[in-house]
């Protein structure tokens, strides 16, 4: 349904009559008119034009809804969850009065393509003879949830964009030297990355240190790693839980990279809470553990007992969540437990499934993926029925 | 013949610090580690000395008096640092033989001041007090002797300056030094000796409430909750509007099941019309007691309350989003993290949590502040004592 036509035709007139707007092309690009649109996302604007832009506008249903000053221009907005078709508008303003604009229309949801909001994405880890396994195909799975047979209706191998959120600890036990090792290894993740792939960087202690948006800027994330100061204490599951929850409103093959002892002293959440958030969500969490086997430890939030319990279900949530642990003894192998990550996400077969006994009751639906012949499985262990 | 006379009837309290100082030798076992000889101070060398030199016992002694004169006139950046040098300088790491030359030069001196005026023994307590904070804060590795020799005299100039005074002020006095050394003992990660000196602190004044709450803060962290409870109201007994003792409190009485107290407290924190730095916790907890009890409506009401009064707190934000998550309200969650993730602010923000777990540096500033003033108001007498020590040895030697 978009107008790209009707504004095609505008830019070969325009010139012609020496209108101002005629300087100033703008375009949607994201999001795009082919998928129904609900809750925050961002507008991509693109804007090519023979002078300065002084902003962007973007108007949702004739409402103006955001602005930016800054290319690449991208608007965040709260479209609602409204079950409704949606007309975007961006206009794009020259410093000199000329002005362009774009507009594009994303349709309601059809009743068919309700099933898509239900559709459960597993990322699936075979390995044989402790290599990975990499020539399977659609018919070598069986998913059972909770017991009852599914009919697998996507599958693929390294063919979905990846969402990556790295989750580093610079807190002030971090070392000036383990502080570069992370900034290396993180550093050959993001390399790692294809041009569709996006990710946040986020360094955190007992707050939020340095934080970049969701991008596949290699260079915009890696400069996030220089330069850095360890301060702080740890709040792992409070910034756990930001990044899953940050995922949610992404789409492809989501991840979250922990890099961090694990042990957590200043979190406000519970680490119930980021078990919940992993089991509701789709994201995979991997867990880079500096230090190897936990240490009993005791703090003024919390005692022995209550801090086991608390990494105890830290690992459960993270094995839960279809990812793994990956324990390292010193940050000198952080660089490659980075590379091993990002060859694992490209080597899952990624399979979908409309479970066929879903009440969104919150339950918990137990998965079990079996491959035909020889093979260990690694994936998700199932998931709240929301 | 005034200071002959007074320095007799001081003969025996100070022998008792000789006593008390030589006793207290065992006590640096702790610290102690084996290292080379260290180097002398780092900051000016005003004295000229060497680290591992050989100095008799004479001239310790002349640069200690110097020292201290240096500091009753007002060198207050100056004299702490030559007391490091000389230290440094005097003591070898491993070699006890040189600690006890150094504290012995030393004593004599504090001896013949001392016989002046007991006042004198403030001042002199607190420059070691003042030496100690600075090799903390330089984090002087491998100076572990020197260290605890200078933090063993300001104590035992402390409690012996208590214990020959007997007033209520000199009380006073002693128990803020050891509340402020034992708060540096924190820093430095030191709870043992810290809960020791707080020990001391609150024997010389049961209504110091820094200490209380220091003894509190190690126990609580040890998961010694009862204990942490026993101090904790002692506290409130002193001050009852005391927030962070009231924070503790509730946290430790929620440890123990005792939660119609924990919540009343936590009620009355954020009820307070004058937020202080664990306004924000006790919101937090008290949501915590109600998601706990599974109470998520009320636990939203009070995460809401707080954000209108602190609506950049990051902590509370995330804590609301979690509790509209679990409720079903996933899309404002959404939102609340999405403030977050485009708000620098709430990423510069100092966690008051941290804090919480941690030496607040404000939480001694009373007792140092108090202390500042007692040695400033006493370093007349003690350049005059060390003038009337001259006299002394002048006569001595003239005999």
């Amino acid at each position: 349904m978009r107008r790209r036509a009707a504004i095609l035709a505008g830019f070969l007139v325009l010139p012609l009559a020496g209108a101002a707007s005629a300087q100033v092309a703008v375009h949607i690009l994201s999001p795009s008119s082919e998928q129904p649109v609900f809750g925050p996302l961002d507008v991509k604007v693109g804007v090519q034009a023979r002078e300065p832009i002084d902003r962007v506008e973007v108007f949702v249903n004739g409402k103006l809804v955001g602005a930016s000053k800054i290319p690449p221009y991208r608007i965040r907005v709260d479209v609602g969850d409204d079950n409704i078709r949606r007309e975007f508008r961006a206009v794009a303003y020259g410093r000199s009065g000329a002005t362009g604009a774009d507009t594009l229309v994303t349709n309601p949801v059809q009743i068919m393509d309700e099933l898509d909001l239900k559709l459960r994405a597993l990322f699936v880890t075979v390995t044989r003879d402790g290599e990975r396994a990499l020539d399977l195909d659609q018919g070598s799975f069986q998913i059972f949830d909770n017991g009852a047979p599914q009919e697998i209706v996507t599958f693929g191998r390294d063919e979905l964009p990846l969402t990556a959120v790295l989750l580093l600890d610079t807190s002030e036990s971090m070392r000036e030297k383990d502080l570069e090792a992370v900034r290396l290894g993180a550093k050959a993740f993001l390399d790692g990355m294809k041009q569709t792939d996006e990710a946040m960087v986020a360094l955190f202690s007992d707050r939020l240190l340095r934080l970049t948006p969701f991008t596949s800027d290699k260079q915009a994330l890696a400069s996030t790693l220089s330069g850095v100061k360890s301060a702080g204490g740890t709040a792992v599951n409070d910034f756990l839980y930001l990044s899953l929850k940050a995922l949610e409103a992404r789409q492809g093959q989501r991840v979250v990279v922990l890099f961090s002892d694990g042990s957590d002293v200043h979190s406000v959440l519970p680490a119930s809470d980021v078990l919940w958030k992993a089991r509701a969500g789709q994201a995979l969490i991997y867990w880079i553990q500096l230090g190897g086997k936990h240490r009993s430890f005791t703090s003024a939030w919390r005692d022995y007992a209550a801090n086991d319990r608390e990494f105890e279900e830290l690992q459960q949530g993270v094995q839960e969540s279809g990812g793994r642990i990956l324990p390292i003894e010193n940050v000198g192998e952080l660089e490659s437990a980075f590379r091993n990550i990002l060859q694992e996400l490209r080597q899952q077969y990624a399979l979908g499934y409309y479970p066929n006994n879903s009440k969104g009751d919150g339950k918990w639906h137990k998965i079990d993926v079996r491959v035909k012949g020889a093979g260990r499985v690694r994936t998700r262990e199932g998931y709240a029925d929301y | 013949m005034r200071a002959r006379t007074e320095r007799n009837c001081l003969r025996e309290p100070l022998l008792w610090l000789a006593a008390a100082v030589w006793l207290s030798t065992g006590q640096l076992a702790w610290a102690q580690t084996p290292g080379s000889p260290g180097p002398a101070a780092e900051g000016s060398s005003s004295l000229g000395l060497k680290a591992g030199e050989n100095i008799p016992p004479q001239r310790i002694q002349e640069l200690y008096r110097r020292i201290l004169k240096d500091w009753s006139a007002g060198e207050t950046d100056r004299a702490p640092d030559e007391l490091i040098e000389l230290e440094t300088a005097v003591v070898v790491e491993g070699d006890v033989g040189t600690r006890k030359t150094l504290l012995k030069a030393e004593q004599a001196v504090i001896h013949q001041a001392g016989a002046a005026d007991i006042e004198v023994l403030v001042p002199i307590a607190v420059l070691h007090h003042e030496a100690y904070r600075r090799l903390l804060d330089r984090g002087w590795r491998g100076h572990a002797t020197v260290m605890g020799h200078t933090r063993t005299m300001a104590r035992d100039l402390a409690i012996l300056y208590r214990e020959q005074s007997g007033s209520e002020g000199a009380a006073l006095v002693s128990s803020r030094l050891l509340t402020s050394l034992a708060g540096m003992q924190l820093q430095a990660a030191q709870q043992l000796p810290a809960a020791e000196l707080f020990e001391e602190a609150v024997e010389l004044d049961g209504r110091n409430t820094a200490a209380l709450l220091g003894l509190a803060v190690i126990y609580e962290k040890n998961a010694q909750t009862e204990s942490a409870v026993k101090y904790l109201r002692r506290v409130l007994e002193t001050d009852a509007g005391n927030p962070e003792g009231k924070l503790r409190l509730a946290l430790n009485l929620k440890r123990l099941k005792q939660l119609e107290e924990s919540r009343k407290l936590l009620e009355e924190l954020t009820a307070a019309s004058d937020p202080s730095w664990v306004t924000p916790l006790a919101y937090q907890e008290l949501a915590r007691l109600d998601s706990d009890q599974e109470k998520v409506a009320e636990a939203e009401k009070v995460l809401r309350r707080a954000l209108e009064r602190f609506p950049d707190d990051a902590r509370l934000t995330i804590q609301l989003a979690a509790v509209l998550d679990r409720k079903g309200a996933g899309r404002e969650a959404t939102l609340l993290i999405e403030k977050i993730l485009s708000s620098p602010s709430s990423r510069e923000a100092s966690s008051a949590r941290y804090l919480y777990n941690a030496v607040r540096p404000e939480a001694f500033a009373e007792a140092r502040t108090f202390l500042a003033e007692n040695s400033r108001s006493r370093l007349a007498v003690l350049a005059q004592a060390l003038s009337a020590q001259v006299e002394v040895t002048v006569t001595e030697v003239g005999r």
